[in-house]
């Protein structure tokens, strides 16, 4: 694997508030795949304590082309958005390279995928690799056995 | 510096956040460059990155569209060349005469751009342009003529498609019963001569038709409009981009309304010469190449978002040299940097922060490569070659781990430097 900056999600909301959540920032975060479910519950936790926000959760397999759109709207009250890639969904992730600036518009978007979803991610996107603020192997909290950065 | 109160009365406690978050801000990669430019952080190339001694790019295009009115104009360059700033510095230049009337669009604003066809870009600049003619108009005290209204009305149904109540089919014919109603069917006779740009399809030529007549006013007022075109370059193949030059700006060909577009980077390798030979103007952002000016004009960039605040000069050089001259890689390195020095509770970033955050950059362009990749890479390292007209190469190069330069007339590629640090050794 390769070895990219590992974090909680403490230390990536901690990130977030530093840069202030209606900056656009887009981060690519790359979990076991057994683990995500309990890293979205963290994330959301974190959100919800260290900004005072509710998190804007989607998951790939449901956003389907046609609510594409809907999908990429911002929601000023929920600046946080995270959306699982739980499977390789090919025409979603070619949508999203293409219309990669009206995702970033106005806020913080997280993707969370597999290591192997985010490898071809990463070379099937390249306008969208190209604007990730950073890429981060992410861990549940208990993993670390306390907060990291 | 701002601080925050403590909670005991009258102290003050310092808070990190203030001194980083501003910095950050500068510095967001995805930023809108519209905000950067207003706010006077974007630092203007002051030649051609392909010959010093010609104007800047942005001055080159706006002359072209101001003395040459329908001239055709193509930008290109790799993602994250600063393709979007140059359009943007473009528009600023235009809009010192008082008659121009300048369009930018970023396609994805308006569309889908996975689902986007022919025809979108004049539908989107027809949109636009109705409702810079309705402000014209009101500032010269006329009226908007209803010819052009209804002309916008039908372009918006063409765009966005419409909802048609239609009579339900008929039975099919039963049995020997004879069909009275049988309509003649189309058989194409292909002809002795090809067409050098396929004909304009009917859907495209009537949204043409409906730009033109919003256009009319202006351009009978001898109005200078030029359309400034972004976010196709990230269609990537130069098939899917042709299609929209061969349609939208083939219709627009003899209007006296100038187009500068921007392409992707494959069409500037293309063999067929499409992009060289379709357009009036067509130039190329390479990566900003080593040596003393290039150098001088990164340090600048960071510089004017305030690195030196946070950062010493060596630290600001080492992001310069592994940005490998990539505009947004530059932002990005110099962000990362900053976090990291946040991460540790340090008021300065230390080379340590930005050595990790080559590292962090270095990796990502290394996720996903294949041993082919990998070859093709230590062959451009040791020996200086790049099979350009390779499709692994090309993606190599549209994935920007390897970054195509210009110095002293002669082009060249390199492995983006921040890559080349992580890539591994063969065993």
């Amino acid at each position: 694997m390769t070895d990219f900056s590992a974090t909680i999600a403490f230390g990536l909301v901690r990130r977030l508030a530093a840069a202030g959540t209606d900056t656009p920032s887009l981060y690519l975060l790359i979990s076991d795949a057994g683990a995500i479910r309990a890293v979205e519950a963290d994330i959301a936790a974190e959100v919800q304590v260290q900004l005072g926000l509710g998190l804007r959760s989607l998951v790939a397999a449901e956003m389907g082309l046609d609510r594409l759109e809907e999908a990429l709207k911002r929601n000023p009250d929920r600046p946080v958005t995270l959306i699982t890639l739980d499977r390789w969904l090919p025409k979603l992730v070619t949508a999203l390279d293409r219309n990669v600036v009206s995702l970033t518009r106005g806020g913080a978007v997280l993707l969370l995928a597999n290591q192997a979803v985010a490898e071809r991610l990463l070379w099937a996107a390249p306008n969208l690799r190209n604007r990730l603020s950073d890429v981060l192997a992410i861990r549940p909290d208990e993993a670390f056995g306390g907060p990291m950065a | 510096m701002q601080t925050a109160t403590d909670p005991k009365p009258g102290a003050v406690v310092f808070d990190r956040r203030q001194v980083y978050r501003p910095f950050l801000e500068r510095l967001n990669p995805i930023g809108s460059s519209q905000g950067l430019l207003a706010n006077g952080l974007i630092v203007a190339p002051d030649h051609d990155p392909r010959n010093a001694g010609d104007p800047p790019i942005h001055v080159a295009l706006a002359n072209t569209a101001e003395l040459t009115r329908g001239s055709q104009m193509a930008l290109v360059g790799g993602i994250g060349s600063g393709k979007t700033t140059e359009l943007l510095l473009t528009q600023k230049e235009l809009n010192r005469h008082g008659d121009a009337v300048n369009i930018f669009v970023d396609m994805a604003d308006y569309t889908d751009l996975s689902e986007i066809s022919p025809g979108a870009i004049l539908a989107t600049a027809g949109i636009r342009l109705y409702s810079r003619l309705r402000s014209w108009l009101k500032k010269r005290g006329k009226e908007l003529p209803d010819a052009i209204k209804a002309a916008h009305g039908e372009l918006r149904e063409l765009a966005f498609g419409k909802t048609k109540w239609v009579e339900a089919e008929g039975l099919e014919p039963y049995g020997d019963e004879p069909d009275d109603d049988r309509q003649p069917v189309p058989v194409e006779v292909p002809g002795v001569m090809k067409l050098r740009l396929p004909a304009l399809r009917s859907q495209v030529a009537e949204i043409m038709a409906k730009l033109d007549m919003i256009a009319s006013p202006l351009l009978g007022d001898e109005a200078q409009i030029t359309f400034l075109v972004d976010g196709l370059d990230r269609l990537i193949r130069p098939e899917l981009f042709r299609e929209f030059t061969e349609q939208d700006l083939q219709a627009l060909k003899g209007t006296k309304i100038s187009v500068i577009i921007v392409a992707p980077l494959l069409l500037w390798y293309d063999k067929s010469r499409f992009l060289q030979d379709y357009f009036d103007v067509v130039k190329h952002i390479p990566a900003a190449a080593p040596g003393p000016r290039s150098s001088a004009f990164l340090r600048q960039i960071l510089q004017r978002r305030g690195a030196l605040d946070l950062m010493d000069r060596t630290e600001i050089a080492a992001i310069a040299k592994y940005s490998g001259g990539v505009l947004r890689d530059l932002l990005t390195l110099a962000r990362s940097s900053a976090e990291y020095a946040y991460r540790d509770a340090e008021d300065r970033i230390g080379r340590g922060h930005v050595n990790a955050a080559i590292k962090q950059l270095g990796n990502r362009y290394l996720v996903g490569l294949g041993n082919t990749h990998r070859r093709l890479l230590r062959r451009l390292i040791g020996h200086g070659e790049f099979p350009i007209e390779n499709s692994t190469a090309r993606e190599l190069l549209v994935n920007r781990q390897v970054l195509e330069y210009f110095k002293g007339g002669v082009d060249y590629f390199a492995v983006h430097p921040a890559l080349a640090k992580m890539l591994p050794k063969p065993a």
